[in-house]
């Protein structure tokens, strides 16, 4: 057996596509992290079904500060919120901009690295400068440096995609600081696939520099951008989440982060209020990890040894 | 199987060996029921596609299976002493002292960051107890022997070319002495002149310290050139094993005609090019019976539903209805 | 050979890679030298014509093949098809007809073909790309009429399947099929066999010469393998180090080869069955040296048996030995 071929019985891409699941899930780790993402996915679907609508200083329900009991389950905060209520739909604030910060970032990344990759030359060098720039620039330092940028555009009141100003900042923030991250994976396996063979055919058949990288680079790159989005998503949860602790979230729109922020602020820590603390911070915890939890299987399921679609 | 009266003389035997390799919950039969002898000094090629068993067989030999290879039957004696084979760490002693492998890929058997006569010495040190000034003196001798310079020893492996980096794994092999050397497809990485030169080498080490060769390969026409015999492997079986001289001149089984067939031979003189219809068989679907069955042109009902032994043909042995049925009219001939 | 019925010239064709210096040099793009890995070939192939161009590994052989199918840019002379001169065309669109016209096969199937992509989208994509098609119906008929020519029948069972589900046979055969799919003039075939199970490779090399006999598709057989050379092509091109040391019909360099590096790599092919003439030469020592150390004079001496001086410092011309037969070496006279 000095060459051993594994043949597949299967014969189209669906069929691939559940030999793929069904070695994805065969991990606990995968189940663990999809159940708890279907989890905060639903929640955060329908936070007015489930806690009815967003409680605010006027329609507040509860004493201030009052521990869990069976009104409030996970207590309120100090002008008397019901701090599940604000956890759930802080739920739907804080994975919206995780997941559109990763979009852009995936997007950003996977462009860049691969243009540098498969161009090469003077363009690698470039855009990887490029690419180091970002990688180092705190996010933090950012988000204070185009504050004032996106307010003066889009004026103070406005909402853009549905978001307030700061959140629109914050998601902007993320999205310009993971990129760099996700192109230079994307850069290293663009290196090694534009060598493959495959690629000198698909020039031979007369096919473009673009054709060969949507139509030949790309697809063999979607597992590494798969593993790393999920791995990004988990990052900027956590940006999202500082960076909102640190005052830069929007308190009409409040996220995990938020929440902290004002827990924090409210002396919640000194208060023993540890449910106003521990709700956001174990969700921020629970996402991030499930989220990690998907890219290691994701990894380890297109790992080229043991990968079920090559 | 084995005649008990060549036990006398025979360096290694191997008796109804059987592997199987389990991946994934399924388990597929590398090699079955493989038994045939080697002489001391005795070159055997070991000759077959990719799946037929002729690495599992060599490996299994050497005690060098996978984790997830399993004896399932058989044993493996040398000088008439059954090997540990399944047993990694019992096999140590027998291993470079008794019997070495020559691998395909010299630069990864070969260590990056140590001088290679360093890399030489190193087993002598281990196995026969030299002192490091001993174990350097043999290493230069081994080197010279393999035709390097031994002032070359110094060098790195990087440093060598493909063909010297194969003799350095050829001089490592012979470092203590062994009887017996396995050689996997060492020259298929080689260039056509370098290949020509290390299997001169390996031919004139094996005359001069009488050491028996077992040689995988795929290329028949390197084993026509450096065997004395020749057993040739399919889908986990030999099919048919002779001497180099008979089974090119005249192969019994329809498997080894139509493989001679279609290399090319300009010594022949005919410019015709003979297809062998189909694939090699995968080891988890094994055709029934035969197993090259579907594929051959001389194909009967018997050989679909009957595995056909590995008969005494001749001077060889050979599996196929063909011969065993001929032979059997003419015991009933002569009843 | 050199008349009008040429599909394919080459005239002192070379490719001098620049080798890559320290990081500074690199910085500033500046060459530290030269391999020449392509050294003044001149050839032509005919219209339906077999040429095998053989060679060990380095003598530049498959950078050949990467010139005339425009994967590799060379640095001087010319590569003429069909007496339009293609050799620094590298647009797109000008490239177009040419690649129309001029495909080719790789060893490797495995890594030739996308293992995303299946077996019909990877025939197809060259009808798409050099858009040869107008519809999806003659898209599936010259897909079905290439599957079936590379002997995958029948066509339909193949469309959908990916290039793990294959065997190496049929995987080298989708490889064909890609090539084949255009109807092209000439096709590279860089040692399309040498992957396979030796059971395998006769099937491959019917379907190649199949092709000539049924399409008059010219072929440039790219080996390593004298005996295969001889057994496929019409005539035969020795490579050593990056130059054409001798050519002529495949006959005439297997039985009466003029070149002692032609006559060491006879020598050395492992052959069944003895053969006659085998110690006219001693073996060869050493290894090919690097191409970006090409010795002067004749670039064989230093390994030559019946080197002089004269070919340690003159480099010896093609010399023509006989009809259509050329030696690059001074002993041929």
């Amino acid at each position: 057996m000095s060459k051993s071929t594994i043949r597949y019985s299967g014969r189209t891409r669906a069929r691939a596509i559940k030999t793929f699941l069904g070695q994805f899930l065969g991990y606990g780790g995968a189940q663990l992290g999809l159940l708890c993402l279907v989890f905060f996915l639903v929640t955060a679907a329908m936070p007015n079904i489930l806690v009815g609508p967003l409680q605010t200083a006027i329609n507040a329900t509860g004493d201030f500060l009052a521990p869990p009991s069976g009104q409030h389950l996970l207590g309120t905060d100090e002008v008397g919120r019901d701090v599940l209520n604000l956890v759930v739909h802080g739920a739907r604030i804080s994975l919206t901009i995780a997941l559109l910060a990763t979009v852009i970032s995936l997007v950003v990344g996977t462009t860049v690295g691969m243009t540098a990759g498969y161009f090469g030359r003077w363009v690698d060098v470039w855009l990887m400068r490029l690419t180091d720039f970002f990688f180092v620039m705190p996010s933090f330092v950012l988000a204070l440096v185009i504050t004032p940028v996106v307010l003066e555009v889009m004026g103070r009141g406005r909402e853009i995609l549905g978001f307030r100003p700061s959140l629109f900042v914050i998601l902007v923030v993320i999205g310009m600081t993971s990129w760099a991250f996700v192109a230079r994976v994307v850069r290293s396996q663009t290196l090694s696939l534009k060598e493959r063979t495959f690629v000198d055919r698909a020039r031979v058949a007369g096919s473009s520099n673009f054709s060969i990288m949507v139509r030949h680079i790309l697809p063999n790159l979607v597992p590494q951008i798969a593993a790393n989005g999920a791995l990004v998503v988990a990052g900027a949860i956590y940006v999202e989440t500082s960076l909102s602790f640190l005052g830069l979230g929007d308190p009409l729109q409040p996220s995990w982060g938020t929440l902290l922020s004002l827990a924090q602020r409210a002396g919640a820590a000194s208060a023993g209020a540890w449910w106003y603390l521990g709700a956001p911070g174990v969700c921020v915890l629970t996402v991030s990890l499930s989220f990690v939890l998907i890219g290691n299987a994701l990894d380890d399921t297109f790992n080229p040894r043991r990968r079920v679609i090559p | 199987m084995i005649d008990s009266s060549q036990h006398k003389g025979s360096l290694l035997e191997v008796d109804g060996l059987s592997v199987d390799y389990g991946l994934k919950g399924v388990s597929s039969r590398a090699i079955d029921r493989i038994s045939f002898e080697l002489r001391a000094g005795e070159a055997v090629g070991l000759v077959g596609e990719s799946g037929s068993g002729k690495t599992t067989t060599a490996m299994a030999i050497a005690g060098l299976l996978s984790p997830n290879a399993r004896i399932s039957s058989g044993e493996v004696r040398y000088r008439g002493n059954r090997l540990p084979i399944d047993h990694d760490a019992a096999m140590r002693p027998h291993r470079w002292s008794e019997t070495s492998v020559v691998f395909q890929g010299a630069m990864n058997a070969l260590n990056p960051v140590h001088r290679i006569v360093k890399q030489i010495a190193e087993p002598c040190m281990l196995k026969l107890g030299m002192s490091r000034g001993e174990a350097n003196a043999r290493a230069k001798e081994l080197l010279e022997l393999v035709g390097i310079p031994a002032d070359r020893g110094a060098a790195y492996p990087h440093e060598l070319s493909g063909g010297m980096r194969q003799r350095v794994m050829i001089a490592m092999a012979l470092a203590c002495r062994p009887s017996l050397i396995i050689g996997d497809e060492p020259t298929t990485a080689l260039d056509v002149i370098t290949q020509a030169q290390i299997l001169k080498l390996l031919g004139e080490l094996r005359s001069r310290l009488n050491i028996a060769l077992i040689l995988i390969t795929h290329d028949l026409s390197v084993v026509a050139e450096c065997c004395d015999r020749v057993m040739i492997m399919y889908s986990g079986r030999i099919v048919e094993d002779g001497t180099v001289a008979e089974i090119f001149a005249q192969p019994k089984h329809p498997y080894t005609r139509l493989l001679i067939e279609s290399i090319p031979n300009p010594a022949s003189g005919k410019k015709i090019i003979r297809p062998i219809p189909g694939d090699p068989p995968n080891l988890v679907n094994r055709p029934s019976g035969c197993a090259f069955h579907p594929r051959c042109p001389s194909a009967m009902g018997i050989c679909a539903t009957e595995l056909p032994s590995l008969d005494k043909f001749g001077q060889g042995r050979v599996a196929c209805h063909l011969h065993r049925s001929s032979q059997h009219d003419k015991v009933a001939a002569h009843a | 050979m050199l008349d009008a019925a040429d599909i394919l010239r080459l005239e002192s064709l070379q490719v001098h890679f620049p080798i890559q210096g320290g990081l500074f040099d690199r910085v500033l793009g500046r060459p530290a030298g030269a391999v020449r890995a392509v050294d003044r070939i001149d050839l032509n192939v005919g219209r339906g014509e077999i040429v095998a161009l053989v060679g060990e590994s380095g003598s530049g052989k498959t950078t050949v093949g990467r010139l005339i199918t425009k994967l590799a840019q060379p640095t001087g002379g010319k590569l003429l098809f069909e007496g339009r001169d293609m050799t620094f065309v590298q647009d797109l669109s000008a490239l177009r007809p040419y690649r129309h016209r001029v495909q080719m096969i790789f060893q490797d199937a495995y890594q030739a073909l996308n293992p995303r992509h299946t077996v019909f989208d990877i025939v197809a994509e060259p009808l798409r790309s050099l858009r040869l098609v107008d519809n999806r119906t003659q898209l599936t008929d010259r897909v079905s009429e290439a599957l079936a020519s590379a002997g995958l029948n029948p066509p339909d069972d193949f469309f959908s399947r990916f290039p793990h589900e294959l065997s190496g046979g049929q995987r080298q055969r989708v490889v064909i099929a890609g090539a084949l799919a255009v109807k092209p003039e000439l096709i590279v075939a860089d040692e399309p066999v040498s992957m396979l199970d030796v059971s395998i490779r006769a099937q491959i090399l019917q379907v190649l010469v199949d092709l000539r006999d049924k399409h008059n598709v010219a072929l440039l057989f790219i080996t390593h393998d004298l005996p295969l050379a001889w057994l496929i092509a019409d005539r035969i091109a020795v490579l050593y180090l990056g130059k054409l040391v001798e050519i002529g019909s495949a006959d005439e360099i297997t039985f009466n080869p003029r070149h002692p590096y032609t006559v060491a790599l006879r020598n050395a092919t492992p052959q069944i069955g003895a053969n006659a003439g085998r110690a006219e030469l001693p073996a060869l020592q050493g290894e090919v040296p690097s191409a970006a150390r090409v010795p002067n004079g004749c670039r064989f001496h230093p390994r030559c048996p019946l080197a002089f001086d004269r070919c340690r410092q003159e480099e010896p011309p093609p010399i023509e030995v006989g009809p259509q037969h050329m030696s690059a070496c001074w002993l041929a006279k």
